[in-house]
């Protein structure tokens, strides 16, 4: 079997939804995690999107054949040796990144280019940890990646314009329009997105309003497609204070504080659509059971 | 004069070479699986037995370059040498308002072939992949783009401008285009010549049923109206393209369903025709089978298939004032008398008669399937494409020449 020139290495959501969408665009990947039973899962919870996908009339049965066809899956980091592009998705963990281009640097060929994917951490952080930091960028893809048509292009201080250009060709692979972000704490989108969030936390901790008001009133009022409180559920609650937690430690600004809302329902473990229960309920396959928002977050005595 | 004849898609390669003395495919073969690991070429040799080779292929360069040195070999080759190969003809599939005719490919000219993938934009960039690739593997070998669309390109404009507001022709080329226009033309030519009569004595009516379908009325060797309009969706049932339908259903699906365009299109292009309705096959033979062992849904595939069919002949003879000559060609038009016979059943009125027994017999032949005395000529019609290219291009590269 050939090496693919892509390698994906980190078989989670992220890391299935950038394989699919590589496969999908005609081009063959591979897919790396630490063990082959994590792999393969990887490539279960692909072919599963793909039937979503499916169900939607959005792709057919030769369609998938011919996707997971282009993907292979393996637990072998030596399969990246040869790949013109490493894309990382493992979770939004400093030390765990670093260790993973650590070994990637001794493993890959020196022309190989690393992209991490990350929305919050610093590229050149990152980057120190290998021999090639003018090699590594970083583009944020948003969830889910298959469905979203933005990622921002994360330059670090040392990265190198060839390097960028190949970002830019995984972009155009994928079909999806980027931006140039200069690093920073939390980017553009992350970081205009989470105290929107939190705003909307406060204002139901606060019982200014329910749940489903706050977010039926920010769908109609500005166009957006889901609402914060829901979107803050898709995320994941853990997520989203995870980000801010990174963003007061880079930037040290209140206005970045976690809403004790927010930290009392990740400590109860209510993270949102992943756990079935956040500020709204959900069933197996994520959809939100209507009429049941999780009432015992909207009132104001629910905190104190 | 030896021509090699090439149609890309995304990620394949069609090619035939054609000697146009005698007008017969030396060999004809497809590359397919271009961009991916496990690339097959598949050639035949007209010779010979057909042979099979797999390969990385990452472009349609590396896949014109295999074609050629597979063309050039010593047990499955046709040719001894490249220069052998005198001209190339393509197919491109839109050739909008701009393209009424085939053309010699300058440089100039492949911008403007670029600045129509707005219009083909699944189409379009494959046939000009094609063409670089041929520029770059056989330089100074002149090539000629043959255009879908350009048989039809005489419609009058009631036939080809929409019922919606004009601007949006003038916007955006928003009119009716056809394709299969080297289908149309190639069986209207061999209908005329098998009638023994100049295809301008002759009104015709040409159906292209293959996995697209297309109809086509050839009044006095122009082609005044056909099926497909500003995209392959119009028209006919076809095996995964829901043809005509009210084009609110559509708006009203994707409100329903919370569609977006592309999922839209999908089921629209992908899971509709006789797919969508039978929930079987977009194959005309599996739903034939279907259809005989009572399945109620494959039937009714069929039967919508044909009605439409019907329609559009009855409509296209009154269109004309009239009928010389119905043609039935690509796939199942040239296999499947069922379709042929359901299709043709009460149009007695126009004139068509097919003779049950002719009918039953044919398959992928030219015959005359109408009884003695029909008013209509019935006909069976195998298409070649790819030796209408290559007749063009031989006719181009002719009068460049000569210029």
């Amino acid at each position: 079997m050939t090496t693919s020139k892509i390698v994906i290495v980190g078989a989670g959501l992220m890391g299935q939804g950038l394989a699919e969408a590589i496969a999908t665009a005609g081009t063959e990947v591979t897919l790396i995690d630490r063990t082959t039973k994590l792999a393969e899962q990887g490539i279960k919870g692909i072919s599963e999107s793909i039937d979503r996908e499916i169900e939607r009339w959005g792709l057919t049965q030769s369609d998938k054949r011919a996707i997971l066809a282009r993907i292979n899956s393996s637990s072998d980091l030596s399969q990246a040796a040869d790949a013109e592009i490493v894309i990382e998705a493992i979770p939004e963990d400093l030390e765990r990144k670093r260790s993973l281009f650590a070994k990637l640097d001794s493993i890959c060929d020196p022309e190989t280019v690393f992209i991490t994917n990350t929305a919050t951490l610093s590229i050149s952080e990152i980057g120190a940890s290998t021999e090639r930091p003018e090699k590594i960028i970083g583009m944020h893809f948003l969830n889910p990646v298959t469905r979203i048509p933005i990622v921002e292009i994360v330059k670090g201080l040392r990265t190198q314009d060839t390097t960028f250009e190949k970002a830019v060709q995984i972009a155009d692979v994928l079909d999806k329009k980027w931006i140039t972000v200069n690093e920073y704490p939390g980017y553009v989108t992350t970081r205009i997105i989470v105290p929107l969030l939190n705003e909307a936390m406060h204002v139901l901790m606060e019982g200014v309003a329910t749940a489903e008001d706050i977010d039926e009133a920010m769908k109609l009022g500005f166009g957006f497609n889901v609402g914060p409180l829901t979107l803050a559920d898709m995320m994941g609650l853990d997520v989203v204070m995870s980000w801010m937690e990174n963003l007061i430690r880079e930037l040290s600004e209140h206005k970045y504080n976690p809403c004790p809302l927010l930290r009392k329902m990740v400590r109860a473990g209510h993270l949102g659509v992943k756990t079935g229960q956040g500020f709204f309920f959900y069933d197996k396959e994520g959809n939100k059971i209507n009429g049941h928002a999780n009432t015992q977050t909207d009132k104001p005595g629910a905190v104190k | 004069m030896k021509i090699l004849v090439i149609n890309c898609g995304s990620s394949s390669v069609k090619y035939q070479l054609i000697d146009t003395d005698n007008e017969i495919a030396l060999a004809k073969g497809l590359v397919a699986r271009i961009g991916m690991s496990a690339s097959v070429l598949t050639h035949k040799p007209h010779d010979r037995d057909e042979i099979k080779v797999s390969g990385e292929i990452l472009d349609h360069i590396v896949a014109v370059e295999y074609v050629i040195s597979i063309l050039l070999s010593e047990n499955h080759g046709v040719i001894k040498d490249r220069s052998e190969i005198q001209a190339i003809g393509h197919r491109v599939v839109h050739g909008g308002e701009k393209f009424t005719s085939s053309v010699l490919i300058t440089q100039p000219l492949m911008s403007e072939i670029r600045s129509l993938i707005e219009l083909a934009p699944l189409h379009n960039p494959h046939n000009i992949r094609g063409i670089n690739a041929c520029m770059k593997t056989l330089p100074g070998v002149p090539q000629v783009a043959v255009f879908d669309t350009a048989f039809h390109y005489q419609m009058p404009p009631y036939a080809y401008v929409y019922g919606i507001p004009y601007v949006m022709y003038k916007r955006y080329g928003i009119r009716r285009y056809g394709f299969h226009g080297t289908s149309h033309q190639y069986v209207s030519e061999r209908a005329a010549s098998m009638m023994n009569k100049p295809m301008k004595d002759l009104r015709i009516i040409t159906c292209h049923l293959g996995n697209g379908a297309s109809i086509a009325a050839v009044d006095h060797g122009v082609s005044v109206d056909t099926s497909m309009g500003f995209t392959p969706l119009e028209g006919l049932l076809m095996g995964t393209r829901s043809g005509d339908l009210d084009p609110a259903i559509i708006l009203h699906i994707m409100a329903r369903e919370e569609l977006s365009l592309h999922e839209a299109n999908t089921l629209l292009n992908k899971h509709s025709g006789l797919a969508g309705i039978s929930g079987i096959s977009s194959d005309m033979r599996e739903i034939t089978e279907s259809a005989d062992d009572g399945n109620a849904n494959a039937k009714l595939a069929l039967d919508i298939y044909c009605y439409r069919l019907k329609k559009y002949i009855a409509s296209y003879a009154a269109v004309m004032g009239g009928l010389d000559t119905l043609v039935f060609t690509a796939g199942v038009g040239e296999n499947s008398p069922l379709v042929r016979n359901m299709s043709c059943e009460k149009l007695q009125f126009i004139g068509v008669d097919i003779d049950d027994a002719k009918n039953e017999q044919v398959k992928g032949v030219e015959s005359d399937i109408s009884t003695a005395d029909a008013k209509v000529r019935t006909l069976v019609i195998p298409t070649n494409e790819e030796l209408m290219i290559a007749r063009d291009t031989k006719r181009i590269v002719d009068e460049q020449a000569k210029a």
